[in-house]
């Protein structure tokens, strides 16, 4: 055995070994008892085997197969030439323009119709609250005056803003409160119930301001019913001179326009 | 050649360029590195692949050509870099290397390392991948006879080297 190993080393050594006789060498240098005189060999045959044992590490192999077999890109198409490119900007620009200029005009208009009632509603309900019977105490004078303005700005009234506004006229406690009552009720004259509660006033109302400009407004709208009331404040000895005098103007004027 | 295809037949041979490209460049980041450039490369012509006869010694040629060219870049960087501290470096043994050569097996390596790049060659694909004579001739393109000359000379003249060393480290 021994001297085959040293034949064996000798034939290595010239190049003339076949790969099996390597592998007999290198397999007997594996072992532990080694001669003394061959142990200088060892280191290289050690090596051989060592060597190929190595292998790159399972990290490597992990990175190869990512490398080698990339995720697919997406599949998100490239504008072709500059042109497209351009087309597309010009597009999304028009497109951009006009959606803003529509959305615009739509608010525009929506806006004008949706604030003209909101306003409407919202100043009624102001002038309702101001007025309300059972608030009179709490509001004060130039409040429920200034609630009664409010009334000019409404473009239509209804019935409940009439008769809230002749209520105000016959039973608010402060005299220019009922007289700006008066003054808005001249708007509203040619409605039925309007003009027969100024006739009823007249008979009611006792500050000769206010009967004043209560028969300036009836004179104004023409109103025939006011007659016999206007007659009875002439004959009444207990209302003041100067509102006499204009009853009675206001009796003839009636009575000439009847004629 | 599907992915598949290439797998089965290219990634047995990893480890042998592996351990080639290590004996090149004797360090394990750099060889991995180098393999996985060689293996990409082969993927990317893997459709002129089926035209080559033995695609394990084009992947054997290939790893080769490419480690002796970074070892070339290599040798050039530390030439700008400094040759005249490589070389002070070259005359003195650092502690460390000191204790690697301490190291029968590393000492090898390195005594190896030191051989011609065609003695490295054939004696790697020899002695450590067993190579018949006839693979080497087609991974070399060099002559029987050639080979076997190449063969003795890198086996006799690493055993020398060995026991200069050996000698050397006894003596001091």
């Amino acid at each position: 055995m021994k001297q085959d190993i040293e034949k064996l080393l000798e034939k290595y050594y010239e190049g003339e070994t076949t790969v099996e006789e390597e592998k007999e060498l290198k397999r007997y240098f594996q072992n532990e008892d080694i001669p003394a005189h061959l142990k200088s060999h060892t280191a290289q045959f050690g090596y051989f085997v060592e060597a190929r044992n190595e292998f790159p590490s399972l990290l490597f192999s992990s990175e190869l197969a990512a490398k080698l077999d990339p995720p697919k890109p997406g599949t998100v198409r490239q504008f072709g030439s500059w042109l497209i490119r351009i087309a597309a900007g010009l597009a999304l620009l028009i497109v951009g323009f006009t959606g803003g200029w529509l959305f615009q005009s739509r608010l525009e208009q929506g806006d004008n119709v949706f604030l003209a009632n909101s306003k409407d509603i919202a100043s009624q309900n102001a002038m309702k609250d101001a007025l309300a019977f059972e608030k009179m105490n709490v509001n004060s004078a130039s409040e429920r005056i200034q609630a009664v303005n409010q009334s000019y700005e409404l473009s239509n009234v209804d019935k409940d803003i009439t008769q809230l506004l002749i209520n105000t006229l016959n039973f608010d406690p402060n005299v220019n409160v009922r007289l700006a009552a008066c003054q808005a009720l001249q708007h509203f004259g040619n409605e039925p119930n309007v003009s027969e509660a100024l006739v009823q006033s007249l008979a009611i109302q006792t500050d000769p301001n206010l009967q004043i400009t209560l028969i300036e407004v009836l004179i104004s709208i023409k109103e025939k019913r006011a007659l016999v009331p206007l007659q009875q404040l002439v004959r009444n000895q207990k209302v003041m001179e100067v509102v006499r005098i204009r009853a009675e103007q206001g009796v003839n004027q009636l009575s000439t326009a009847d004629v | 050649m599907d992915l598949q295809a290439f797998n089965q037949r290219i990634l047995p041979v990893q480890g042998r360029l592996f351990r080639l490209a290590q004996m090149f460049l004797r360090n394990r980041e750099e060889a991995e590195d180098a393999i996985q450039d060689v293996l990409l490369r082969l993927w990317t012509n893997r459709l002129q692949l089926e035209s080559y006869q033995s695609i394990d010694a084009l992947a054997v040629q290939m790893t080769k050509n490419l480690c002796l060219d970074r070892l070339k870049s290599h040798q050039k960087q530390k030439m700008q870099d400094g040759a005249d501290v490589a070389e002070v470096e070259a005359n003195v043994l650092s502690p460390h290397k000191q204790l690697e050569d301490s190291d029968s097996t590393a000492l090898i390596h390195k005594l190896i390392g030191e051989l011609p790049e065609q003695h490295k060659l054939v004696l790697h694909l020899r002695d450590v991948e067993e190579y018949s004579f006839e693979e080497i001739e087609e991974v070399t393109g060099l002559t029987n006879a050639n080979i076997r000359v190449i063969l003795s000379r890198a086996r006799q003249k690493l055993r020398d080297n060995y026991l200069k060393a050996n000698d050397y480290e006894a003596g001091y």
